[in-house]
């Protein structure tokens, strides 16, 4: 029967015409449907600690510590990419690999530090929504919880790619720092000037100041993010280079977006002289007669999207974190009787976060002060870790890093030990 | 923080516990249980109890049997790690390991296939729940003499006992024997070049369905994957490659070696097949089809070249062809030979040129005559047939208005070259169901 039924079908192959799709067609569909963890993970980096942490950057230092960004930027597109690539070649998320590779006091003091630091994290963009919401004159007992529920409705309701695109239109409100940017009738010049000739005046305050600008940009969270959402959105190693290019764009992207941040400041509060903010929303306010109600605006609703944004992913950060500790993976579709430490771990970081907001009398200086020290503190070990699961051929395979990248790897690990070690020697002198 | 894993696999535990042929359910095992993890570290002494160095590792050597023995110790001696038989060892406690003989030769160890070390490769690792059907890390693991050997006889997965290791003293050491599942239910898939490991959790494994595995196997980590589909018989594992997302199993062919991908594929049904041919790269896909026997690498190739939007690509060649002339009873033979694939409801009937005459029901076979000709069978009902380009949408509708459980497939010499099965077009119906979705995201319909 086969020979017959061979020559039938080999004589059929020629009367059949394949239809024929064009490439470029399926590269651009491809790309989109890969797209989301750089991009999500990166952006979610410019939350309101970070918008703050840029603003004051610029109002004191105007466009002089420019290169910190591009630095920064650098380190967080090759940590991104690391660590997209390894949750895509390994499919587990970071802190599980920590447990697996580095045993049970490593996985356990990796988890309960990114829970801590996430706990703060999430308490300074709560702080943010707060700040940005009384810029519009709403109290913040009003506009906390409203964002709280709205956070959790959105991702706990939602299915994966529902999930994702609200991500994707939330990261959009971030053009309006562009806008104001160029409201802010920038010196391009000395911006440019700033970004390739690093000067550095050694003093506590600007050791403190480009620190804070490395720990914002490369956090913790959103380094145990990218890993475990490229798991959930079960990635595979075909995908690794449209992946890529998610990640360099979302990278870029959060350094652009910081980069209209920092000369907006520079160009307006540096130059007349308003040196010292303490938020985000005091930027937005002192822009106000600088660079018109439009920049004042568009800053304050840069802030709303950037906290929106960033509350969302923090919470699912830890959860993934926690569920991967616990040996349990879980997944944005998994049913909450499926996976109730995961929903239980995102619900109660939100609402601690909330109450410490809201808490008459909160030491909330104190907290976020705290939060990134700890953040601080735990990246170091972290990149470690990721830089040792980068070089295990048991877990990476061929996509192990090679011997040339791992010397970059060192390097912008080496850079940034200098930059934590001078913070905390400061701290002490 | 609090795991719902615990009551679950308390529950499991105490099943297996309360079974007669698990180990743990034995008084004297259960007593002298020694944790895996909280051995690590301690002292290894000589007969007169001078320390000699400190436990790195345990070494296990996978076989036939249901509980691995303990083979080797992996011992720091000074700066040195060396190799320590498992014969030598005269006594294992949760505080102290003796040993019958002083000499040490500072031996390296080396990995040989068919061992695992128990901390570096299992303890933390992933493993399946054969029992649970899931998979969860395992938190610890326990040792036990049995038959004059020293075994691994049990597993933790429960997170108490994971914070357990993170404390120092004796508080680590503590065997939680409530918590252990009997190993003979858990499948370890630690990576021991390739080699048959435990006889019980294979069986095990074999009693579940393959939908089930496909979960689980969606759930593993990439080299573990292939583990767990090397310990399945080929057959199951085809049958679970069937049931595996698309995206799921690219990246697990990914990590098979190619002839063993060509060899699951080559089980499968030849639509199923090219579907998943159809989304690897060129490289990948030849590299698979060039390890298979050069007959079904062909057909495989010419289905691959089908869109998967037209009835050609999600048909099955696999298709019984008679001729007229052909008696009842060889068709019917012709099916029992074929029987194991998915083709039992009749054969196709084909004129001498090869063109389509007739769809005949195998309860039409059963009840004419051996000796009689397919010919006389002939007659209506005709089957249903559509080209082999006929776009999926008309394919449906045919189908609707035909109610059969299959289609034939035809080219435009009005010859048969496979046929669409009712399941086929599910699957085909699903895939597009879930395409529509905007990412390619993490599978479920929601």
């Amino acid at each position: 029967m086969s020979e017959k039924k061979e020559a039938v079908v080999k004589k059929a192959a020629k009367t059949v015409k394949v239809p024929q799709i064009s490439h470029r067609k399926i590269r651009i569909a491809a790309l989109l449907a890969v797209m989301g963890p750089g991009i999500i993970a990166g952006l979610s980096d410019d939350d309101p600690a970070g918008i703050t942490t840029y603003s004051q950057l610029g109002a004191k230092y105007g466009y002089r510590l420019l290169w910190v960004l591009v630095l920064s930027t650098f380190a967080l597109i090759l940590f991104q990419d690391l660590g997209s690539r390894i949750g895509v070649v390994t499919r587990q998320g970071l802190i599980g690999l920590v447990r697996q590779k580095y045993g049970a006091r490593s996985g356990v003091f990796s988890a309960s530090s990114l829970i801590l630091a996430n706990i703060g994290t999430m308490t300074a963009e709560f702080a943010g929504i707060a700040a940005a919401g009384q810029l519009f004159g709403m109290s913040k007992f009003i506009s906390v919880p409203i964002a709280g529920m709205l956070v959790t409705f959105l991702v706990l309701r939602g299915s994966f790619g529902r999930v994702e695109k609200v991500f994707f239109l939330l990261s959009a409100v971030f053009l309006s720092y562009v806008l104001a940017g160029f409201l802010a009738h920038p010196d391009w010049g000395k911006a440019f000037h700033g970004m390739v000739v690093p000067t550095m005046p050694f003093t506590k305050d600007a050791v403190f100041m480009a620190t804070a600008t490395l720990g914002t940009t490369l956090a913790p969270w959103g380094l145990a993010f990218i890993q475990s959402y490229a798991v959930d959105k079960r990635l595979t190693r075909d995908d690794l280079k449209l992946l890529r290019v998610d990640v360099w764009t979302g990278s870029l992207l959060t350094g652009i977006i910081g980069f209209f941040v920092i000369v907006t400041c520079a160009a307006t509060l540096n130059r007349e002289g308003v040196f010292n903010i303490t938020d985000a929303s005091q930027a937005a306010i002192a822009l106000k007669p600088l660079a018109g109600t439009l920049a004042k605006d568009l800053f304050a609703v840069g802030l709303v999207g950037a906290a929106l944004l960033a509350a969302s992913i923090l919470p699912l950060s830890t959860a993934y974190s926690v569920s991967d500790l616990t040996g349990r993976p879980a997944a944005l579709d998994d049913g909450y009787a499926e996976a109730p430490l995961f929903y239980g771990t995102f619900a109660a970081i939100t609402v601690i976060s909330a109450i410490l907001v809201l808490l008459p009398g909160a030491p909330l200086i104190t907290i976020l002060l705290w939060t990134q020290v700890l953040n601080a503190i735990l990246l170091l070990p972290l990149l470690f870790y990721m830089f040792g699961i980068a070089r295990d051929r048991r877990l990476m395979g061929e996509y192990r890093a090679g011997k040339r990248m791992q010397s970059i790897y060192v390097l912008i690990i080496a850079l940034i030990t200098i930059c934590i070690g001078c913070m905390v020697w400061f701290t002490f002198h | 923080m609090k795991t719902p894993a615990v009551p679950a696999i308390n529950t499991v535990a105490k099943r297996i516990v309360g079974r007669r042929d698990s180990v743990l359910a034995r008084k004297n095992i259960r007593e002298s249980l020694v944790s895996v993890a909280g051995l690590i570290g301690r002292p290894v002494r000589d007969n007169d109890g001078r320390d000699l160095g400190k436990l790195v590792d345990v070494v296990v050597r996978h076989g036939e049997e249901t509980y691995p023995a303990v083979s080797g110790l992996i011992v720091k001696v000074g700066a040195r790690k060396s190799f320590i038989d498992g014969a030598r060892i005269s006594k294992l406690t949760k505080d102290e390991i003796r040993l019958a003989s002083t000499k040490i030769d500072l031996k390296e160890y080396k990995r040989r296939p068919g061992e695992s070390l128990l901390d570096a490769d299992v303890i933390d690792h992933q493993i399946v729940d054969v029992n649970g059907l899931r998979v969860v890390r395992s938190a610890d693991l326990y040792l036990a003499p049995l038959d004059k050997e020293i075994r691994l006889v049990g597993v933790d997965v429960s997170f108490v006992s994971f914070l357990r290791r993170v404390f120092p003293g004796t508080l680590r050491r503590r065997p939680t024997p409530d918590r252990v599942v009997d190993w003979a239910t858990v499948a370890s898939l630690t990576d021991s070049g390739g080699q048959v490991r435990t006889a019980g959790p294979r069986s095990a494994l074999a009693q579940l369905r393959p939908a089930d595995l496909a979960d689980l196997i969606e759930d593993l980590v990439g080299r573990e994957q292939g583990a767990l589909i090397e310990m399945l018989d080929p057959n199951l594992a085809a049958d679970v490659l069937e049931e595996m997302e698309d995206d799921d199993l690219q990246g697990l062919l990914r990590g098979l070696p190619a002839e063993r991908s060509a060899e699951l594929l080559a089980l499968m049904e030849p639509d199923e097949s090219a579907e998943v041919l159809r989304d690897l790269n060129d490289e990948h896909r030849e590299s698979i089809l060039d390890a298979m026997a050069p007959e079904a690498a062909k057909t495989l190739r010419l289905l691959v070249t089908f869109d998967e939007a037209l009835a050609g690509g999600v048909m099955t060649t696999h298709t019984v062809i008679c001729r007229e002339n052909d008696t009842v009873a060889h068709a019917l033979s012709l099916l029992v030979k074929h029987r194991e694939r998915d083709i039992s409801d009749g054969v196709v009937v084909v004129d001498s040129k090869g063109k389509l005459l007739d769809h005949i029901q195998m309860i039409e076979l059963v009840s004419a005559k051996p000796a009689a000709a397919l010919s006389d069978l002939i007659g209506p009902p005709f089957p249903t047939a559509v080209h082999i380009d006929t776009p999926l949408d008309e394919v449906i509708e045919e189908f609707s208005n035909n109610r059969g459980s299959s289609i034939i497939v035809i080219d435009s010499a009005n010859k048969p070259v496979g046929r669409i099965m009712a399941d086929d077009l599910v699957d085909a119906l699903v895939a597009r169901t879930e395409r529509r979705g905007f990412a390619q995201g993490s599978g479920a319909l929601t």
